[in-house]
């Protein structure tokens, strides 16, 4: 790779950042809110 | 009307409007909103000496010299149809190439040599690999860049 | 009643999801490791610029799917504030962050591209202005439609500012066109063909195509979430 390969990999790094920490976040939220949706007693309809 | 038609015209009527007033507003911003001028709209334009501006086309292909000590360059930025000559002190981005896109911020000296206090290089919508470029230019069919 | 009208689209919005999320998700990941190999590696340099022409792979289909995810808010806008569609709301909800993750995504690569290339992580040019005021109308989304108590009342703000915002979107496509700027033309969607390589291209195409399927994932998951938690919400109410 040339002298702006630290510029390409930044680049793919933030991508995985910022896509990769969508993913988490979307994860998390949704095993929250079944876990409260379930502490209610409100199973998931299926 | 039902409710739901009159809903629908009254959001699509709402977004023509908008649409409209958009159109209008940056049609009459539009000589802020260019990024540069071209050799071109400077000639036009008349701009007077010292104020800043950018100024945009293709480095003339055999035009850049430097001084013997490298620092400074000096180079014609031409439109095909109009020429500035631009001096530049200080060091260059790796794609300013001879028959390249450039802008140049700076002004105009009392000679009309236009003084560049930054130079940023323009890239066209080409894209291909290096052995491509070369087979294109020995077959003598490659074309401009710039239409 | 009014409930289970409610629950009817979202119902099955969720079987269809549930059916598609597995398979949906295996094929991202699989795309994205021969993606990323036809990016990083199998992919020649280009003639001009070298290796960092690889950044292209991810900053334009971010740009692409920034710009198709806010057609698709002012679709799901259109389609609550006409028709009341019970899951648009809940969809634009669960879309807007994926919008704005692949806009942030767009700008950041673009800047790291920006300055070995031009000499510039930003300028001020028609181009990057109109992709950064996408970026502020995809977090005024996000805010609008979290402001109220309500959580009805956030929605149709929030459909208002997506049509609103809409107009920017043939203003981000065209301004390479109809102003001067220092980021170059089309490459891609453009009368006569694409400029790029077909070497440069496909990978290009590949990365897009990927990321569309990461899109649809993400935005599926998130509005399983959001019918989640709007029954969390009414619950509540009732409690």
């Amino acid at each position: 790779m040339s002298a702006h390969a630290v510029y390409v990999m930044s680049a793919y790094l933030v991508a995985l950042v910022i896509l990769g920490g969508l993913l988490v976040s979307s994860l998390a939220t949704r095993n929250r809110v079944r876990r409260e949706l379930a502490a209610r007693g409100l199973e998931r309809k299926k | 009307m039902t409710p739901k038609r009159k809903r629908l015209w009254l959001v699509l009527g709402s977004v023509a409007v908008l649409g409209c007033a958009a159109t209008l507003v940056l049609t009459a911003l539009s000589d802020n909103i260019v990024f540069f001028y071209s050799p071109t709209q400077i000639a036009e334009k008349q701009i007077p000496p010292e104020r800043r501006f950018r100024m945009g086309g293709l480095v003339e292909a055999g035009s850049v010299t430097k001084s013997p000590d490298g620092q400074v360059t000096r180079f014609k930025v031409t439109d095909t149809n109009k020429t500035v000559d631009v001096v530049y002190r200080g060091l260059l981005p790796d794609l300013f190439r001879e028959g390249q896109g450039v802008v140049a911020e700076g002004s105009l000296g009392s000679d009309g040599v236009f003084a560049a206090r930054e130079i940023l290089a323009k890239h066209d919508e080409n894209y291909m690999p290096p052995e491509v470029a070369k087979a294109l230019k020995d077959s003598g069919q490659w074309k401009d860049g710039k239409k | 009643m009014a409930d289970l009208h409610f629950l009817a689209n979202p119902a099955r919005f969720r079987r269809f999801s549930q059916r598609v999320l597995p398979s949906l998700a295996f094929a991202t990941v699989l795309m994205l490791a021969v993606g990323l190999y036809m990016a990083l590696i199998q992919s020649p340099p280009d003639y001009q610029q070298g290796d960092t022409v690889r950044i292209m792979f991810v900053h334009v289909p971010s740009a692409w799917l920034a710009m198709a995810g806010y057609a698709l808010l002012a679709g799901l806008g259109a389609s609550l504030l006409i028709w009341r569609h019970p899951l648009a709301a809940l969809m634009a909800r669960a879309s807007a962050p994926v919008g704005a993750g692949f806009c942030a995504v767009c700008l950041l690569t673009g800047a790291l591209w920006g300055r070995p290339m031009w000499g510039a992580y930003w300028v001020w040019d028609a181009r990057l202005t109109s992709m950064l005021l996408l970026f502020f109308l995809y977090l005024g989304h996000i805010a609008l439609s979290r402001a109220y108590d309500e959580p009805e009342r956030g929605d149709r703000a929030a459909a208002i500012l997506a049509l609103v915002g809409v107009i920017n979107l043939p203003i981000i496509k065209f301004s390479v066109d109809w102003w001067n700027t220092l980021h170059q033309p089309a490459s891609v969607a453009r009368l006569g063909g694409p400029s790029i390589h077909p070497s440069i291209l496909i990978p290009l195409l590949w990365m897009a195509a990927t990321l569309f399927l990461l899109f649809v994932l993400l935005v599926l998951l998130r509005t399983d979430t959001e019918i989640d938690r709007r029954r969390l919400e009414n619950a509540e109410l009732q409690a």
